[in-house]
């Protein structure tokens, strides 16, 4: 069954002779690189520190969402439910206690996500349900308290340092973007170079062949879910500290985005195959593209456009690079 | 004389189809090479060769599903080289899978008539299709033996033997002129066998062509009229069977002798505590049973589909829940409730179901090696990748694994994917190792290998299950054979004084003469 989704050959090795097969995959990477040249040379305000600075500012929340995201895709699922649980952990971090210590705020937010995150994970391991149903449950659930508990005007939190986090720099580059390159590599790391990494890969692949294999496949699943809550959790503070309160429509939206950057990085929606680089890449992609698209004037109803023929070009090229791979070159 | 029995064997006659200068290379691999093969109707033609040899893909470019590199497939009635599926079908070639093709939501009936409601669909999509039973649907199941089974039940409660012969039924309502049989009596068992040698019989005496691929010479001598020899790609010979023997063929298929296996013949140790103790086992459709298994013994559970054999292997190795009954391990009872539980107890299982449950399919073969093992390769849960490496070359050497650490596992062929999975298992060094079916749809040489692998661990002081439809794997393979029949235990053997004939006696029954 996964048979035809996963790719014919994967991971490339970190040696050289490696090295012709890993640029053979990086389609995405490419996108990148074309659409940065093209940035280039169609608005002089693209390459700006301030620009640029302004790009990482609005891509960070997103790029960590993904990567929560990636997580769970990786073991086969999906997780729609994330952009109302960055609205609700962000509403709440701004609004219990009054939003008077950050310190608070961040633990509200985590607590928020960990405690969605980990019921989505019982209920796909534990109760045997679609992760696409129980998802699509929590993201109605979760807007909905938030529209309850704002009212539907924003939150403002008492702190006045509330927004530090999110405009301090180190040496010009926005903390923020720190804590989510810093977030991926830890990512990558817990994918590659751990047991539980690779018992989320195996899990993703053929949860029978797992559970055969001794694998604690449902433990496995309840901790990726609780960890993509932890870090769904993280951003809505993010968010919320960004632009000064908790605004009930934050995160709006950001499942899509979040799932289709997983997609065009590489990764299998089957589950089993992926990787951070990819993930992380495919954010960039969305990024630069809205950037371009302001930069350019063009109407924020043709932007979506623009953003979903994206998406379908980008998957389109998945498909040749699978069938380039060869499956017939079995046996 | 090669050369004149590649062409027909009679005289003139029109082929029914022929395979001219045909060659078939992917990047970097050349599955077939330059090969001429003719058959004619009304003959049964086997094309024999290890894993690997090229003979799937020969069928597959017979029926139009790969395409040659060079040369052409031609099939009678037809002015034009087949260049797809759709072709061969509408020459008439009728392809059954090593799998079979069954849709599970669908009911039997449905199952029978699958390429019609295909190609009704294409002219009125919108009608109804009919209800109630068509008669012909009960002829068809009955020419293949599935005398009990009613049209309407969903085929997901078949189980693989009868959804082989399920698919094997289509024969019986599409029309065809030349039926290729991949491996399918791959995970058919014996009593299926009968069946399926009548229904070839049967498609002779009607002027089919019958091909099928195969590297069991039981049923390749029972059936066939002349066998072609494959090996790494190459046609090395077209043999009539009633001038050859099985051993030259399997000469042929390998390159070269291969000592035969020998009944094993360790001593058995009563004496000694045994490992495992099982005790009125209840478990699917296995009812009170009691066996036990001593250190260095290989003990063999034989029983025709449906006997319950593969329910007692996987309760006791928490597979499948247990209804009654107590599993001992060195006088310690365990009540293993998955598959992990029985593995930190000591218990490992090697499936039936190697493509669902064997191996991690995204996975290469390092990684599947050492998926059950991998806090022994790691510190903290952090990886020592190194240490890993190092271990899986070690396991590929040792276990004579084709393909390196890094090539996928699902790439290889069957027996070499066994051999990855049992290099898994005998990782986690396990006080009992059950295997079912251990050698299903493997060839003669890597099947040589495993038993030498299983003879190796039992040497070493640990015990063996093994769950087998196969009688002369049992004989081959163990110091006692069990027999078992409706769910329970009824008969044991020694290899030494019986033969294949008594064990299939004793599973069918004894209103058998």
């Amino acid at each position: 069954m996964t048979d035809v989704t996963a790719a014919p050959s994967r991971r490339p090795s970190p040696g050289r002779a490696g090295f012709g097969r890993w640029a053979k995959e990086q389609y995405p990477l490419y996108i990148l690189l074309v659409l940065l040249v093209i940035a280039g040379f169609s608005s002089d305000a693209f390459f700006t520190s301030r620009n640029l600075t302004n790009l990482v500012l609005q891509t960070s929340v997103i790029g960590i969402v993904t990567l929560a995201q990636f997580l769970i895709v990786l073991t086969g699922g999906i997780d729609i439910s994330v952009g109302s649980v960055v609205g609700l952990s962000g509403v709440l971090a701004a609004g219990l206690f009054s939003g008077s210590s950050v310190v608070l705020a961040v633990v509200v937010a985590i607590a928020v996500g960990a405690l969605i995150g980990t019921l989505n994970g019982y209920l796909v391991a534990f109760r045997g349900l679609e992760p696409f149903i129980v998802t699509l449950g929590m993201l109605a659930l979760a807007r909905g308290l938030v529209y309850a508990y704002t009212e539907g005007s924003p939150v403002r939190p008492e702190a006045e340092d509330f927004r530090s986090i999110a405009t301090a720099t180190v040496a010009g580059f926005p903390v923020i973007g720190l804590i989510w390159l810093g977030l991926a590599v830890a990512i990558a790391f817990l994918a590659r170079g751990t047991v539980f990494g690779r018992r989320v890969y195996a899990v993703g692949s053929s949860k029978d062949a797992a559970h055969a294999s001794g694998v604690p496949v449902k433990a496995t699943l309840v901790a990726v879910y609780a960890m993509a809550g932890v870090m769904v959790g993280f951003a809505g503070f993010l968010l919320a500290s960004r632009v000064g309160a908790g605004t009930p429509t934050a995160g709006n939206l950001y499942e899509l985005d979040s799932i289709a950057a997983v997609v065009i990085g590489g990764a299998a929606l089957a589950g089993g195959k992926g990787r951070v680089f990819g993930a992380v890449v495919g954010t960039l992609i969305f990024a630069v593209i809205t950037n371009l698209l302001v930069l350019l004037n063009v109407s924020t109803f043709l932007q979506d456009a623009f953003r979903g023929g994206l998406i379908l070009l980008a998957v389109v090229l998945t498909t040749f690079r699978f069938s380039r791979g060869g499956t017939g070159s079995r046996r | 004389m090669t050369q004149a029995l590649r062409e027909h064997p009679q005289g003139a006659a029109v082929p029914a189809f022929a395979l001219r200068g045909v060659g078939k290379s992917y990047p970097g691999v050349t599955a077939l090479a330059d090969i001429d093969l003719e058959a004619f109707p009304g003959e049964v033609l086997a094309i024999c060769g290890a894993n690997g040899a090229g003979k799937s893909t020969m069928a597959k470019m017979i029926a139009g599903q790969e395409q040659p590199s060079t040369g052409r497939v031609e099939i009678a009635g037809r002015s034009t080289p087949i260049t797809s599926p759709a072709d061969a079908e509408s020459a008439g070639v009728l392809l059954m899978h090593q799998e079979p093709l069954v849709i599970e939501d669908f009911t039997v009936e449905e199952n029978v008539w699958l390429r019609r409601i295909s190609s009704a669909g294409s002219n009125r999509p919108w009608r109804r299709l009919r209800r109630g039973s068509d008669p012909r649907t009960r002829g068809a199941l009955d020419a293949v033996g599935l005398t009990d089974v009613s049209p309407d039940t969903p085929a997901r409660e078949l189980g693989p033997g009868p959804r082989q012969m399920l698919a094997l039924s289509r024969t019986q309502v599409v029309e065809h002129r030349v039926l290729l049989l991949d491996e399918t009596t791959a995970s058919t068992t014996e009593e299926h066998f009968r069946d399926v040698l009548d229904l070839v019989d049967r498609e002779r005496a009607a002027g089919v062509c019958v091909v099928f691929v195969s590297h069991r010479m039981d049923e390749v001598f029972a059936m066939a009229d002349r066998i072609a020899v494959m090996r790494s790609g190459r046609l090395v010979d077209v043999l009539r069977t009633a001038d050859t023997t099985p051993g030259a063929v399997i000469d042929l298929m390998i390159g070269e002798s291969v000592a035969a296996l020998e009944p094993l013949s360790l001593p058995v140790r009563p004496d000694e505590e045994p490992l495992l103790e099982v005790e009125d086992l209840a478990a699917g459709s296995a009812r009170e049973v009691t066996l036990r298994v001593g250190p260095g013994e290989v003990v063999g559970v034989y029983g025709l589909v449906g006997s319950g054999r593969s329910s007692v292997a996987r309760s006791i190795t928490g597979h499948q829940p247990r209804l009654a009954g107590r599993v001992r391990l060195r006088g310690r009872d365990v009540d293993a409730r998955s598959p992990r539980a029985a593995l930190r107890a000591g218990l490992a299982y090697l499936t039936e179901d190697r493509r669902r449950e064997g191996f991690v399919p995204a996975f290469t073969n390092g990684e599947n090696m050492t998926l059950s093992t991998l806090p022994a390769f790691a510190t903290r849960g952090v990886l020592r990748g190194g240490a890993e490496r190092r271990r899986v070359q070690q396991l590929i050497g040792e276990f004579q694994v084709k393909g390196g650490p890094r090539t996928l596992t699902r790439t290889l062929s069957g027996g070499n994917q066994q051999k990855v999975i049992l290099a898994k298992w005998l990782e986690a060094a396990p006080q009992v190792l059950v295997l079912d079916e251990p050698t299903k749809g493997i060839d003669v040489g890597a099947r040589a290998n495993i038993y030498e692998i299983v003879r190796a661990l039992a040497a070493q002081g640990r015990g063996v299950l093994v769950v087998t439809s196969e009688a002369e794997e049992a004989l081959v393979l163990c110091n006692r054979v069990l027999i078992m029949r409706d769910g329970r235990l009824v008969d044991e053997f020694r290899p030494a004084t019986s033969t294949t004939d008594d064990l299939i006696r004793a599973a069918l029954g004894g209103d058998t003469a």
